[in-house]
C-alpha cells in the first residue's frame, strides 16, 4: 500500500507562529477533502472560531455543527471537553453533575495542571478515533492548532503526563492519546508560515520541536500570502525611479517598487524554508482582499490542490498517483 | 508619530501586549533601544518561547540573565547609542524555583516541593505559567535592579486577557480552598507519601481519584501541604505585582495588525485595563498598508498610468497596466487596513503609533532603529 497523503490520514494538526493563517489553511484542507468525498471534522481549540465563518457559515460553538457539504466544525473548550470527558469516565450524568458541576471542584480541576490541555486533546483524539457502523466517524479531522508554543504546550501533555502521573486511568488516557499521536500513520503536523523573517525563523524552531520534543510525523509546509513576481529587476530598479513623480506615475510606481521589494524578500525567505525544512512545500498566493469569506478559502483551496508538489523535496512520492491532491485538473467547485 | 515614545519617556516599566502575530516582540525591542540610544539604561525582556528576540537583536542566545547588547553590534549596524541596551529571557522553571526557595520557611520544605512531580510538570504544564513567573520577574527587576526602563514583552496568549487573570488563577491554585478542604484529613498528619486511604475516602475525594487515580491525587495533597506554609507569602508577592502594575511609572502598549480578530484583542484589552485602572501608555497599529492615493480621487487605469509614461518618454503600455493593476491592489489593502484601524483608534485619546509595514523584515538593530523612529 501507498504511504498515506496529506488528507489520508485521520488527524491532521495545521499549526504556525499566530497570524500567518492557520484557520485559512485549515478551512481549505477541509474543502479540499470533503470535495473528495471525505467527511472532514475541524476542530479549533479554545479560541475565537474562525474555521466556520469562512466557510460561510455561522459559529458552531463547543458542539459540533455542520458548516458545509460533508464538513462539520467545533470549538474545543476545556469546561465542555471536561464535561464530555468526565462523563464518559463516570458512565452516568448524575454523578458527573453531582460531583463535577460542584462549582468548587469545577474549580479544581480547571487548575490542575495539563488537565484542560488533556481534556480538549482527549476530545480531539476521541472525535479523530470514533466509529459508526463500523466505519470512522471522520475520514478525517483537521486541527486549527493554537500557535507555536501554545501547540507544543498542548501536543505534549500525554507525554508530560507519562512521566508525571503514576498508574490510574488518567495514565491509561495518556497512554492511547500519546500513540495516536506518534503513529505516523494516523496523524501528521503541517506547519503555515508566511514569506517573511521571523515567520520563517519560528517554523524553523517548530519543526524542530515537532521532531524532538513531540516526535509527530510531519507532512507539508505551507508558504502562505505570497506576493507574485510582477516585474522582473530591470523593471523595478526602472520604476523605482519614477516613484517621487507626480501622480498618477508616481503612487502607482511606488506601489510597484514596495510590491517588487516585498516578492523578493519573500522569495529569500522561502527559499531559506525550502532549504531549512525537509519538507513537501505548498506556495499559497498573497490575495489581496479586505474580507476573507468562502470564496477567498476557494482560491486557496485550488492553490493547494493545484500546487506542483514535485518541486519540493520527496513531493512527487508523497502525492498519490493522481499526481495532485484530488487531482491536479480538478477545477475548482462552482459555487 | 513618537506620541508612544513621549508617552514612555517618564516611565520604568513598558508591558508590551497583544496577540500573537502582531510584531509585539519587535515593538518591545524597538522601544527599548530607542531608550537606550537616547542615553537610558534599557532592558527588554521577552518570555517569549520561540525566541525571536535575539534574533532581531543579532544575539546568539537569551538567558534567564541579563545580556547587553555588545558596542560592535550596534556600530556594525551604523549606531551610537549613548546609553545601554539589555536583554533576556525569561526562563519559566528557573523564576519558579527561585520564588521557592525565596518563601519555603526551611530547607527541607524548599526541597520537598522542588522534588514533587506535580511541581516539576507545574512550570511547563501550568496553563499561565509563563504569564505568572513574567510578572515576577518584572517585580524583581523592577525592584533589585536600576534600569532606567524595562521592556516587558508578552506571551503570544489565545486571549490576551489572561495575562491579567493568570495570576489569580495560579494563587487559587496554590492556596485553593476546594482542594484543601478535599484533602483535609490527609493535611493535617504532616506525612509524605499520602494514600488515597488517608484522605478522608469522602465521596468527591473518591470520584476525583477515578479519574485521576489515587497516586496523582496523592502527589497533589503533598503539593499542597508542601505550599501550606507559603502560601501568605506567594500572596502578598502577587498583591504587590499587581500594585505595581498600576502604578503611573507602568505603561501598557497595546500592539494591533489591522487584522479584525487583533483589533479586537486590543480593543477588549484596552477595555480591560481601563476597567482595571491600569496606566495604558500608548496604542501601536503595526504593518500598516501605507496610502498612496488620496481617497476620493477615483483610481488611475492602465491608460492613465500609460500617459504619464509617454509623456516621460518611456511608453509601456504592458507596463502601465500592471503598474495600475498593482495600485489598485495596494489601495484596496490600504483601504482595509484603514477601516480597521478606524476601530482601534475609537478608542479615545491614548497615544498612537502607526507603522507603515516596513519594507523589510525588522531582524536586526538597524531595522529596530528604524522601526523606533516610528514609534
Amino acid at each position: 500500500m501507498a504511504a498515506p497523503t496529506l488528507l489520508d490520514r485521520r488527524l491532521l494538526i495545521v499549526t504556525g507562529k499566530g497570524g500567518v493563517g492557520k484557520s485559512t489553511v485549515s478551512a481549505a484542507l477541509a474543502l479540499l477533502a470533503a470535495r473528495e468525498g471525505k467527511r472532514v471534522l475541524v476542530c479549533e481549540v479554545n479560541a475565537q472560531e474562525r474555521v466556520a465563518p469562512l466557510l460561510g457559515a455561522s459559529l458552531a460553538g463547543a458542539r459540533t455543527r455542520e458548516a458545509a457539504p460533508r464538513i462539520s466544525t467545533v470549538n474545543v473548550t476545556p469546561h465542555d471537553a471536561m464535561r464530555e470527558y468526565g462523563i464518559m469516565v463516570l458512565r452516568f450524568r448524575a454523578i458527573y453533575d453531582a460531583v463535577f458541576e460542584n462549582r468548587l471542584v469545577r474549580y479544581f480541576l480547571r487548575v490542575v495542571p495539563g488537565l484542560g490541555e488533556l481534556v480538549m486533546l482527549g476530545k480531539i483524539l476521541y472525535e479523530a478515533r470514533s466509529e459508526e457502523e463500523g466505519r470512522p466517524r471522520w475520514d478525517l479531522v483537521i486541527v486549527d492548532a493554537p500557535s507555536t508554543g501554545h501547540a507544543v504546550q498542548l501536543l505534549r501533555v500525554p507525554a508530560t503526563l507519562l512521566q508525571t502521573v503514576p498508574a490510574g486511568p488518567l495514565r491509561r488516557d495518556a497512554e492511547w492519546m500519546h500513540a495516536f499521536l506518534v503513529d505516523p500513520a494516523r496523524t501528521a503536523v503541517a506547519i503555515v508560515t508566511l514569506p517573511e523573517e521571523m515567520p520563517v525563523n519560528e517554523a524553523i524552531e517548530l519543526d524542530q520541536q515537532v521532531r524532538a520534543v513531540l516526535g509527530i510525523h510531519r507532512v507539508a509546509l505551507f508558504v502562505n500570502a505570497m506576493p507574485v513576481t510582477r516585474f522582473t529587476p530591470e523593471e523595478a530598479a526602472r520604476v523605482a525611479a519614477w516613484a517621487d513623480d507626480p501622480p498618477p506615475l508616481g503612487p502607482a510606481a511606488e506601489a510597484a517598487r514596495l510590491q517588487a521589494l516585498r516578492a523578493q524578500h519573500a522569495a529569500r525567505d522561502l527559499a531559506r524554508a525550502r532549504a531549512a525544512l525537509d519538507l513537501p512545500t505548498a506556495v499559497l498566493p498573497l490575495v489581496p482582499t479586505p474580507a476573507w469569506g468562502r470564496s477567498e478559502v476557494e482560491r486557496i483551496a485550488t492553490a493547494i490542490a493545484t500546487f506542483d508538489w514535485s518541486a519540493g523535496p520527496g513531493g512527487g512520492a508523497w502525492l498519490g498517483a493522481t499526481g495532485g491532491i484530488g487531482g491536479a485538473a480538478r477545477p475548482p467547485e462552482d459555487e | 508619530m513618537s506620541d508612544v515614545i513621549e508617552s514612555l519617556a517618564p516611565r520604568r516599566i513598558a508591558v508590551c501586549v497583544g496577540s500573537g502575530g502582531v510584531g509585539k516582540t519587535t515593538v518591545a525591542a524597538a522601544l527599548a533601544l530607542s531608550r537606550a540610544l537616547s542615553g537610558g539604561r534599557a532592558l527588554v525582556c521577552t518570555i517569549d518561547p520561540a525566541r525571536r528576540l535575539a534574533n532581531a537583536l543579532g544575539l546568539a542566545s537569551l538567558g534567564n540573565v541579563e545580556s547587553r547588547v555588545p558596542q560592535h553590534q550596534f556600530r556594525a549596524a551604523g549606531l551610537e547609542p549613548r546609553g545601554e541596551l539589555w536583554a533576556m529571557m525569561l526562563d519559566v522553571k528557573r523564576t519558579w524555583d527561585d520564588l521557592v526557595a525565596r518563601h519555603a520557611p526551611d530547607p527541607v520544605r524548599r526541597d520537598r516541593i522542588l522534588s514533587n512531580r506535580l511541581y516539576q510538570q507545574m512550570s511547563s504544564a501550568l496553563a499561565g505559567s509563563q504569564e505568572y513567573t513574567a510578572m515576577e520577574k518584572l517585580y524583581e527587576l523592577a525592584t533589585d535592579r536600576d534600569y532606567d526602563v524595562i521592556v516587558l514583552d508578552t506571551p503570544p496568549t489565545a486571549h490576551a486577557l489572561d495575562f491579567l487573570e493568570v495570576p489569580d488563577r495560579i494563587l487559587d491554585f496554590l492556596g485553593n480552598e476546594t482542594a484543601r478542604r478535599l484533602l483535609a484529613p490527609a493535611l493535617g498528619a504532616g506525612k509524605f507519601g499520602l494514600r488515597l486511604a488517608q484522605l478522608g475516602g469522602g465521596y468527591i475525594a473518591r470520584t476525583l481519584a477515578r479519574f485521576t487515580g489515587q497516586d496523582a491525587l496523592a502527589d497533589l495533597g503533598d503539593f499542597l501541604q508542601g505550599f501550606q506554609g507559603m502560601y501568605q507569602g506567594f500572596r502578598e508577592r502577587a498583591a504587590a505585582v499587581r500594585a505595581l502594575l498600576s502604578r503611573p511609572e507602568v505603561g501598557f502598549v497595546i500592539v494591533a495588525s489591522p487584522s479584525a480578530a487583533s483589533i479586537e484583542e486590543a480593543v477588549s484589552f484596552h477595555e480591560r485595563l481601563r476597567a482595571e485602572a491600569m496606566p495604558i501608555a500608548g496604542v501601536v497599529a503595526n504593518r500598516v498598508t501605507p496610502e498612496l492615493w488620496p481617497a476620493p480621487t477615483p483610481l488611475p487605469d492602465a491608460a492613465d498610468v500609460e500617459a504619464a509614461l509617454l509623456a516621460r518618454g518611456e511608453p509601456d503600455g504592458a507596463l502601465a497596466a500592471r503598474l495600475a493593476a498593482t495600485l489598485g491592489e495596494h489601495q484596496a489593502l490600504a483601504a482595509a487596513d484603514r477601516r480597521a484601524l478606524e476601530r482601534l483608534f475609537a478608542l479615545g485619546s491614548t497615544p498612537r503609533a502607526v507603522v507603515p509595514r516596513l519594507e523589510t523584515d525588522v531582524h536586526d538593530l538597524a531595522g529596530l532603529a528604524r522601526l523606533a523612529v516610528r514609534l
